[in-house]
C-alpha cells in the first residue's frame, strides 16, 4: 500500500468533485438552503398564516341563531361582532360568516370550519367567551348559595420538571439530528459516488485508471477516502445549517420555554467529539457500501436505482433509533443505522453509556471493514468494471 | 518487448453462453518496432490489448511485457506501459495538464520529472493553446492529443495503443502518427490496432490479422503480399477475412 498514490488518487477526486455542479447541490446546497428553508421560510409561513387567520377572526363576524340575551351579551363583550343567520352551516362553508353559534336549551352549539383556520381562530374566541360566562354563572350560582367560590378549586396542579433546559433540548435534538445526520450522510454520498465509481465507467476513464501502476485496493482507498470526506461535509454542513436556522427559527411558537429549548444547542466539544467518532466508522461504511454497489450499475442512471432503496433502507433505522422509550441494550446496538442515531441521542440526553457507545463504535468498524472488503473485491472484479 | 503464448480469453454471457473473445493467439513485438493488429469489429483486438494492459485477466496462455509476466506481476507490468483505450479516457472537468499531473503520480514520478515531462509533450502535440482548459471544452482531435500526453508521459518502454487515430482530422492524425514515429525512433515497443489500413502500411513494421479471436496471420508487409498473393493492405485483410475484395 503506498500513501502517495492514495493521496494522488484522493486529490484528484476531490477536485474532480468540486468542479462538479450536481455534487456540489446535493453536498453543499441542498444542507446549506434546505434546512434552513424547511425550519425558517416554513414556520415563518405558518406563523404568519396563523397571525392572518387570527386577525381575520377577530374581524369576520360570527352567525348567530336563537340565542339568549346573556349567551349575546357574553359575545359581544369578547369584541366578536355577531350577525344574524338562518343556515349557520352554509355561512361557515360560504365563508361569509367565520363561525356559527346556535343555543338550543342547555346546548350551545358552535359551527366551524375545522379545514379554515381563520373559522378555528373564530371558533375558540367564542369557545374562551363561552367558558368565561359559564364560568361567572357558576360563581354567581356559589354565591348565592353561600358556597365559596374556592370549592371550585380545591387544588392547583403545578409541574416541576427537572430536566432542565440543556436536557429538554437533548430530548428534542436527539429525536431528529441523528436522523437527519444519517439521512444526509448517505443522500448526500450518493452522487460523489456514482460519479467516482459509475461515472468512471460512462466517461470511459476508468481503463486509463486501471492501466496506470496504482493497485487496485489503494484506487478504492483514494475514492472511498474521497467519498467519506464529501459524507462528513454534508454532514457538518447539516449540522451547522441546524443550529444555525433553529438559532434564527420561531420554532416553539410563543412559549418561552419552549422556545428556549429549541434555541439551545447542546453541542459541547466533548459531546460533538463522541458524535464524530459515531460518525467516522458510519462514514467509511457508507462510501463503501455506495461504492460496491455503485460499481455494478452500468450507467448513472441505473446506480441511482439500486442506492434509491439503500436511502429507504437507512430512513427507517435511524428514524426508530431516534424515538424515547426504546431502551437501549448491547443487543440494538448491533443493527447498524439504528445503533448511531440512539447512541447520538443517547450522548445529547447524556445518558448514553460506555459499553454501549464502544459496542457501536466497534459494530460499525466491522460493517465498514466488510463492505470495504466487498468494495474492494467488487473493484477487483472485471466481470463488474467491464459490464456492458 | 512482448511476449504473448496461446493467450485465450473466454466470457461467459448469460445470454450466449460462453464466448471465446481470443482464442491461442500468440505473437511478439521487440524493441523499436511497430506491430499493428487489424481486425473487424469483435475479432478480439481490443480484448487482446486490454489483456495485455492487465485490465482482464487471461483465461489461459500468458504474456510477458519488458520480462514481466501479465498474470504473476500485472503491477509490474503497468509500471512497463502506456495504455490508450479507444474512448480516451479523459477526466471532463479537469484540464490537460491536471489529467497529466494526475497521472504522473500515479507512474511515481516526481515533481520536477513531470513537470519537464508534462512540457515537453506539451510542446511536442503542440497542445499549448488548450493544456489550461478543461478538457470537456476541447474538440476530438485535442483531446485525443491529450490521451497520447498522457500515454507517453512517464515514457513507457512499451506503448499500448487501442485506434490512436480514430475519429481525428487529417492534421492530428498527421500529430499522432509523428509521434508514434518519433517513439519508434527512440525505441520504444509499440503495439497498436487500427481500421485504417493505409495508415497501419504506413507505420507498421509488422502486421497481425485476427478474426474471430484468432490470429490469422503475422508478417512484414511483405510477407504479408507473398502469403496471400494480393498488393494492397486492404486486399490482403479482405482475403484473410474470406471476403471478395
Amino acid at each position: 500500500m503506498r500513501l502517495p498514490m492514495i493521496v494522488a488518487i484522493y486529490r484528484k477526486e476531490i477536485l474532480d468533485l468540486t468542479r462538479d455542479r450536481r455534487t456540489m447541490i446535493s453536498m453543499v446546497l441542498l444542507p446549506v438552503l434546505l434546512i434552513p428553508l424547511l425550519l425558517n421560510v416554513s414556520t415563518r409561513l405558518i406563523s404568519r398564516v396563523q397571525e392572518n387567520a387570527a386577525q381575520e377572526a377577530r374581524s369576520m363576524a360570527v352567525a348567530v341563531k336563537s340565542l339568549s340575551p346573556a349567551v349575546r351579551e357574553a359575545l359581544e363583550k369578547s369584541g366578536i361582532s355577531v350577525a344574524p343567520g338562518d343556515d349557520l352551516k352554509e355561512a361557515v362553508l360560504n365563508k361569509t360568516a367565520a363561525a356559527g353559534v346556535e343555543e338550543s336549551g342547555a346546548v350551545v352549539r358552535i359551527v366551524l370550519d375545522g379545514s379554515n383556520p381563520t373559522s378555528s381562530a373564530a371558533a375558540e374566541r367564542v369557545r374562551a367567551a363561552l367558558d368565561a360566562l359559564k364560568d361567572a354563572k357558576v360563581r354567581e350560582a356559589l354565591a348565592g348559595s353561600g358556597i365559596s367560590p374556592s370549592v371550585l378549586t380545591p387544588f392547583t396542579v403545578k409541574r416541576d420538571n427537572v430536566a432542565g433546559a440543556r436536557k429538554m433540548a437533548g430530548m428534542m435534538w436527539g429525536s431528529m439530528l441523528g436522523y437527519l445526520l444519517l439521512l444526509m450522510m448517505f443522500s448526500g454520498g450518493m452522487h460523489p459516488v456514482i460519479d467516482m465509481t459509475v461515472g468512471e465507467k460512462e466517461r470511459k476513464t476508468m481503463e486509463a485508471l486501471l492501466a496506470a501502476p496504482a493497485h487496485r485496493k489503494e484506487i478504492v482507498i483514494g475514492k472511498g477516502l474521497a467519498a467519506m470526506t464529501a459524507i462528513f461535509m454534508t454532514a457538518i454542513l447539516t449540522l451547522g445549517s441546524l443550529v444555525i436556522s433553529l438559532k434564527g427559527s420561531s420554532l416553539g411558537g410563543k412559549s418561552t420555554e419552549a422556545r428556549e429549548m429549541f434555541a439551545t444547542i447542546p453541542l459541547d466539544a466533548h459531546t460533538v467529539a463522541m458524535i464524530v467518532i459515531t460518525l467516522l466508522p458510519l462514514a467509511v461504511f457508507a462510501a463503501s457500501l455506495m461504492i460496491a454497489i455503485a460499481l455494478f450499475a452500468k450507467s448513472a442512471k441505473e446506480a441511482g436505482s439500486y442506492l434509491t432503496p439503500l436511502l429507504m433502507a437507512v430512513i427507517f433505522p435511524a428514524l426508530m433509533g431516534g424515538l424515547a422509550g426504546i431502551k437501549v441494550t448491547p443487543l440494538l446496538c448491533l443493527i447498524p443505522i439504528f445503533n448511531a442515531s440512539q447512541i447520538i441521542r443517547g450522548i445529547l440526553l447524556g445518558d448514553a453509556t460506555m459499553t454501549n457507545f464502544a459496542i457501536t463504535t466497534v459494530a460499525n468498524l466491522v460493517y465498514a471493514g466488510i463492505a470495504f472488503w466487498v468494495a474492494t473485491r467488487t473493484f477487483e472484479n472485471e466481470n463488474v468494471l467491464f459490464r456492458s | 518487448m512482448i511476449q504473448v503464448k496461446g493467450l485465450t480469453k473466454e466470457f461467459a454471457d448469460p445470454k450466449r453462453g460462453k464466448r471465446l473473445a481470443v482464442d491461442g493467439v500468440s505473437f511478439e513485438v521487440h524493441s523499436g518496432e511497430v506491430f499493428g493488429l487489424l481486425g473487424p469489429n469483435g475479432a478480439g483486438k481490443t480484448t487482446t490489448l486490454r489483456v495485455l494492459a492487465t485490465l482482464l485477466k487471461p483465461t489461459s496462455g500468458t504474456a510477458t511485457l519488458n520480462g514481466f509476466d501479465i498474470v504473476r506481476e500485472p503491477e509490474k507490468v503497468r509500471e512497463q506501459i502506456g495504455f490508450l483505450s479507444g474512448d480516451m479516457g479523459l477526466y471532463g472537468r479537469l484540464t490537460p495538464v491536471e489529467i497529466l499531473d494526475f497521472f504522473g503520480k500515479l507512474n511515481g514520478m516526481d515533481t520536477a520529472r513531470r513537470a519537464s515531462r508534462i512540457d515537453k509533450l506539451v510542446t511536442m502535440l503542440d497542445m499549448s493553446a488548450f493544456a489550461g482548459v478543461r478538457t470537456d471544452k476541447l474538440s476530438t482531435g485535442m483531446k485525443q492529443k491529450t490521451a497520447i500526453a498522457r500515454t507517453m508521459l512517464n515514457d513507457p518502454p512499451v506503448l499500448i495503443l487501442d485506434e490512436p487515430t480514430s475519429g481525428l482530422d487529417v492534421p492530428t492524425a498527421q500529430t499522432i502518427e509523428t509521434a508514434i514515429v518519433e517513439a519508434k525512433k527512440d525505441g520504444k515497443c509499440l503495439l497498436y490496432s487500427t481500421h485504417v489500413m493505409e495508415e497501419a502500411e504506413h507505420l507498421c513494421d509488422r502486421i497481425g490479422v485476427i478474426h474471430g479471436g484468432k490470429l490469422k496471420i503475422t508478417g512484414t508487409m511483405e510477407e504479408l503480399r507473398q502469403a496471400t498473393g494480393k498488393q494492397r493492405l486492404r486486399e490482403i485483410f479482405l482475403s484473410l477475412l474470406e471476403v471478395e475484395a
